[in-house]
């Protein structure tokens, strides 16, 4: 009896391994032999399991307890809110009502959106932002790369100078930008003062502002973008640096022609997490005034959506200007993913 | 410990829509408490085979036995085996004893004292007693060598697997090494598969070589019978530096006719090729005698064409007079350190029959190999 | 092994930087460089160094002097600084009552997770899905996830109701805000730790983890008695950058404490409010809450600086 048993399951597991073999594209097909050996002797689910070890790899079941619970965990408060808040922006949820009313689920929100102006100009205001930001953040952190790899000395202290903002919180750095930018007393206009410009209302002039966060924001992160770019020009060999200087390039040729095309890989990563950043600059806004209503001319998605669901109670508007803005995430980390994937990155 | 059997073991690897046989149908006994060294060119599927036994990659077809019991399934932590890496792969924040305690901690039930008792036997045995204490970071590669095997061994396994283990070594060391693994491989009289490239451990270690070429079994023998009776082309080739000569030649009325040179042979020899004409003529180096004279049909005219002195021996690289600007015309011959040969020198190279192996040119088969009666007793005497 | 380090910073490159330099031997360049650093680092200096001397500063001595310059000794006073203490004291006990356990939590899970699905032999093809998933999440902006998170800890778990018990013992029931701000920190702290200990595991020996299977060790004790212990200085990076992240993020808890004047309101919350209430902006009082609220992130900078430049690098 146990024998013939033991020879099914021999006979099983080989026809399984076959499979896998077949099968180069290691999609999940049902296994037959789990259905068909319901009869054998190991208990279901040491058979589950070792159907399950095949199909997977050897240690599949036994390294389950170790990312499962945190997968799942994770994917209840990322993905599956994600999916929760989709539904939301189809009701009419607004006001103190506890829970939406699912039962009748339409494309209200995102029509409203289109025609409300002020979405329309945090959208554009989120996307020059993003543009804006990330172009600047990324040109200042090369140089500074750049500069930090010349082979100079106290290099560290620099480079923590330089690095230092990011430490730093929103709501802290808002602070001392709101002062860099007093009308009468802040250096930004003591110094074009000196010029003979200004005095200019940053924050209070609606073609301006923007621009001035963008370049408070710059402040904050261009440490970042040098981080990477520094990781990216170390792992240029030195051979390419002589190579060049053997051949009679200038430095700033040098720079140009040989070294900067080398870091596309890091001005990819960089800029994708800059973008990101940018998304997330809520923060800094609502800390600047202190409330819900970014100054006038600065008003992006992230600000609109919290400002729409938690001042104004707008419940399903706000999930519907959240998507939007998690659509432009992914419009933007949804080819990056690819890219490192191909490059076996992940 | 125990006999350790593979039923014709298959690994396949899937690269894109490629399917990669690294093994292909690998069949082998390993006898209880037997030395066996797997050898063969880098990418033949060695270390595979040795990791498939060892339960770090699963097997596709065919079977792994040992003591009687179908492993395939068993997981590495279950399968009471120890394996020496090539890296040592030695745990770096552990102490010496701390990285030998470990296996038998985690895999055995023993109590603490009796775990260190065996620790220090061990330490004993090898010579590492007074390194116990320390980090493997601080031990030299001949050291940390010896950790690795140390941590093997005091497991008592049924097996040993070996991947390499002594090319990180410097020449001296190894060669030392070599020496002491298989004396302690003969006292502890564990089963051991012993991966290797470097024929000489093949040839010096194993109690039996297994010859893997592109992932397919080429040859299970005793060191000398491989030498000396190869089962293929591929066999003679890859063992004997400098490796042995060969060339096509055609058997037309009992005579050996290649480009460079003629070659009769008796219909002793006739007999053994099964009426096979296209052949490849094999052979070795040192089987090759320099004289002065043609005598008979097995001595040709020969110019030196370089002179390599090795100390002990010379290797030199012979062209047929016959036939020189032929593309297969260089034979090499070994001779002693002391025979003068130089450059442009003209010589007799004499092939005896006895020595020489015909192998069919189209599957690499050899039909007939040298004949050992007499002198293989002799090499054995060595 | 044990100090393996992804390369950051330069000890290597400097062979190689004055190799460069050695090639140009321009003085004239390394005059104009050392220039050029030096303006950079009063450009990332002078927001900060200015917030620090008006923090300092009577309400005249703002107005009379130049924004940058320190206070004379008549325009010297702590005053701001002791009312933004006492404004932000408890914020700052509140932000380390849910950042440290949200902190140690993720990179532990961090840890776990990544040990999970990069060690363990296991088909890539379906470990390389799963970590895309997971790494994705890094990317989310938490706009996205609001609304639900609400919902999810407003109606559908409803702490405050479930932990009566622990309000009778005289806890405000506020402060189940707190223990939301940890499960949430942690769920969206997972992607980025993950992250951070894979690229360390991805980089261990091989060999080494085999060689502990075949030790008759399993997955578990792999990772107790192997990686784990291996795993110290990624851990140091990770509870590093984590711990800033948490401490510094201001949305979730103005999500799920909302008001500043909530006994369990985090420094962050607080400091966003501070000295906006009067007529006009106290700046002095602002520069004293930003310092003070940014002390532990500044401190661990300081003493930490390598690690973090690893974390945000990653």
């Amino acid at each position: 009896m146990l024998d013939f048993y033991r020879r099914l399951y021999h006979a099983l597991s080989r026809s399984s391994r076959d499979e896998e073999t077949a099968r180069p594209d290691g999609g999940v097909v049902s296994d037959g032999s789990v259905t068909d050996s319901s009869a054998s002797e190991p208990g279901p689910i040491e058979r589950l399991s070792s159907a399950a070890d095949r199909r997977f790899g050897s240690d599949f079941i036994e390294s389950t307890p170790f990312w499962l619970p945190p997968f799942l965990l994770m994917a209840l408060f990322v993905y599956g809110a994600i999916i929760w808040n989709l539904l939301i922006s189809l009701t009419d949820y607004q006001g103190f009502a506890n829970a939406p009313d699912y039962s009748n689920l339409d494309l209200d929100n995102y029509a409203r959106a289109l025609a409300d102006p002020g979405f329309i100009d945090a959208a554009v205001n989120t996307f020059i932002l993003l543009i804006a930001f990330t172009v600047a953040t990324l040109a200042v952190g090369l140089v500074l790369a750049i500069l930090v790899d010349r082979g100079i000395r106290f290099e560290n202290t620099f480079r923590t100078i330089y690095l230092l903002p990011m430490s730093l919180s929103f709501v802290v750095t808002a602070q001392f930008w709101l002062w860099m930018y007093n009308f009468n007393n802040g250096i930004v206009n003591r110094i074009i003062g000196v010029f003979g410009v200004g005095p200019v209302s940053w924050l209070g002039n609606q073609g301006i502002v923007l621009w001035a966060i963008i370049f408070a924001l710059m402040w904050q992160f261009s440490g970042y973008a040098m981080v990477v770019y520094l990781a990216g020009l170390r792992a240029i060999p030195t051979e390419h640096y002589e190579a060049a200087q053997v051949d009679g390039a200038s430095t700033l040729k040098m720079y140009w022609r040989v070294i900067i095309p080398q870091l596309k890989g890091a001005t990819i990563s960089a800029a994708v997490v800059l973008m990101v950043f940018a998304m997330k600059a809520f923060d800094f806004l609502y800390s600047l005034v202190g409330g819900y209503r970014p100054p006038n001319g600065a008003d992006i998605l992230a600000t609109k959506m919290v400002r729409e669901a938690y001042a104004n109670l707008n419940w399903a508007y706000g999930a519907a200007i959240a998507i939007v803005l998690f659509a432009m995430a992914l419009s933007v980390i949804g080819p990056y993913l690819v890219y490192e994937y191909r490059r076996n990155n992940l | 410990m125990a006999t350790l059997e593979l039923d014709s073991v298959t690994k396949v690897f899937q690269d894109g829509n490629d399917e990669i046989r690294a093994v292909d149908g690998v069949s082998a006994s390993i006898d209880d408490g037997e030395f066996i060294v797997v050898v063969g060119p880098s990418g033949c599927g060695k270390s595979t085979m040795l990791r498939m036994i060892a339960g770090l990659e699963t097997i596709t077809s065919g079977t792994i036995s040992l003591a009687d019991r179908v492993i395939n399934d068993v997981k590495s932590q279950d399968r009471d085996i120890a394996m020496v890496f090539q890296s040592y792969a030695l745990y770096p924040h552990m102490s010496v004893r701390e990285n030998m305690s470990f296996g038998l901690e985690e895999s055995t039930d023993l109590p603490d004292d009796q775990i260190q008792e065996m620790v220090s036997e061990t330490g004993e045995l090898l010579g590492i007693s007074n390194l116990l204490d320390r980090k493997p970071t601080e031990l030299s590669g001949g050291q940390q060598q010896r950790v690795a095997l140390g941590r093997a061994i005091v497991r008592d396994p049924e097996v040993f697997l070996m991947d390499e283990p002594l090319s990180n070594l410097d020449a001296k060391l190894r060669a030392q090494m070599r020496t002491e693994l298989q004396r302690l491989q003969d006292d502890l009289g564990v089963t051991t598969v012993y991966v290797t490239h470097d024929q000489t451990e093949a040839m010096t270690m194993g109690d039996r070589i297994v010859i893997l070429n592109d992932g397919k079994l080429q040859q299970i023998s005793t060191p000398l019978e491989c030498y000396h009776e190869p089962a293929n082309q591929f066999v003679a080739d890859f063992l004997g530096e400098p490796s042995m000569n060969f060339f096509d030649v055609t058997l037309e009325n009992g005579v050996l006719r290649g480009e460079a040179f003629e070659y009769p042979i008796d219909a002793e020899t006739e007999a053994d090729l099964g009426g096979t004409t296209d052949l490849v003529f094999g052979i070795r180096p040192e089987d090759i005698e320099l004289t002065e004279r043609a005598n008979d049909a097995h001595d040709f005219e020969t110019v030196v064409d370089v002179v390599e002195p090795m100390g002990d021996e010379n290797t030199v690289y012979l062209q047929f007079a016959a036939a020189a600007g032929e593309d297969d015309d260089t034979l090499v011959a070994t001779t002693d350190g002391f025979t003068r040969v130089t450059e442009d020198d003209t010589v007799v190279a004499r092939i005896p029959e006895e020595a020489i192996h015909l192998f069919d040119r189209a599957t690499g088969e050899a039909l007939h190999n040298r004949s050992l009666e007499d002198d293989i007793e002799a090499v054995e005497l060595d | 092994m044990s100090d393996r380090k992804i390369r950051t910073d330069g000890s290597g490159a400097t062979v190689t930087g004055r190799l460069r330099r050695n090639v140009e031997g321009l003085t004239l360049e390394d005059v104009g460089l050392y220039v050029a650093l030096l303006l950079m680092a009063g450009f990332y200096l002078v927001p900060i160094e200015s917030g620090l001397v008006t923090s300092i500063k009577t309400g005249t001595a703002i107005l009379e002097t130049a924004p940058f310059a320190p206070p004379g000794s008549a325009g010297f006073t702590l005053e701001k600084w002791q009312t933004a203490i006492d404004a932000l004291v408890r914020g700052m006990g509140n932000s380390l009552l849910y950042a440290v356990p949200a902190t140690v939590i993720s990179a532990a899970v961090g840890s776990l997770t990544a040990y999970g699905l990069t060690i363990p032999d296991w088909k890539v093809s379906y470990k390389a899905p799963l970590l895309a998933i997971i790494i994705s999440g890094i990317f989310i902006p938490y706009q996205a996830v609001l609304v639900p998170l609400t919902q999810f800890w407003s109606q559908w778990v409803q702490l405050v109701q479930h932990l009566s018990f622990v309000w009778a013992l005289g806890v405000p029931d506020d402060y189940a805000g707190i223990i939301e701000l940890v499960i949430t920190h942690v769920a969206y702290g997972i992607p980025i730790c993950t992250l951070l200990f894979r690229t360390y595991y991805k980089n261990l020996s091989e060999e080494m983890i085999e060689s502990a299977r075949l030790d008759g060790a399993s997955l578990r004790r792999v990772y107790q008695r192997i990686v784990l212990p291996l795993s110290g200085p990624m851990f140091a990076v990770v509870l590093i950058y984590q711990f800033t992240q948490i401490w510094n993020d201001l949305l979730f808890t103005l999500v799920l404490v909302s008001t500043e004047s909530s006994p369990a309101a985090p420094v962050v919350l607080i400091l966003a409010g501070l000295g906006t209430s009067m007529e006009g902006q106290d700046f002095a009082l602002r520069m004293a809450g930003a310092f003070f609220a940014a002390l532990p992130t500044l401190a661990v900078y300081i003493f930490f600086g390598d690690e973090f430049a690893e974390g945000v690098a990653a």
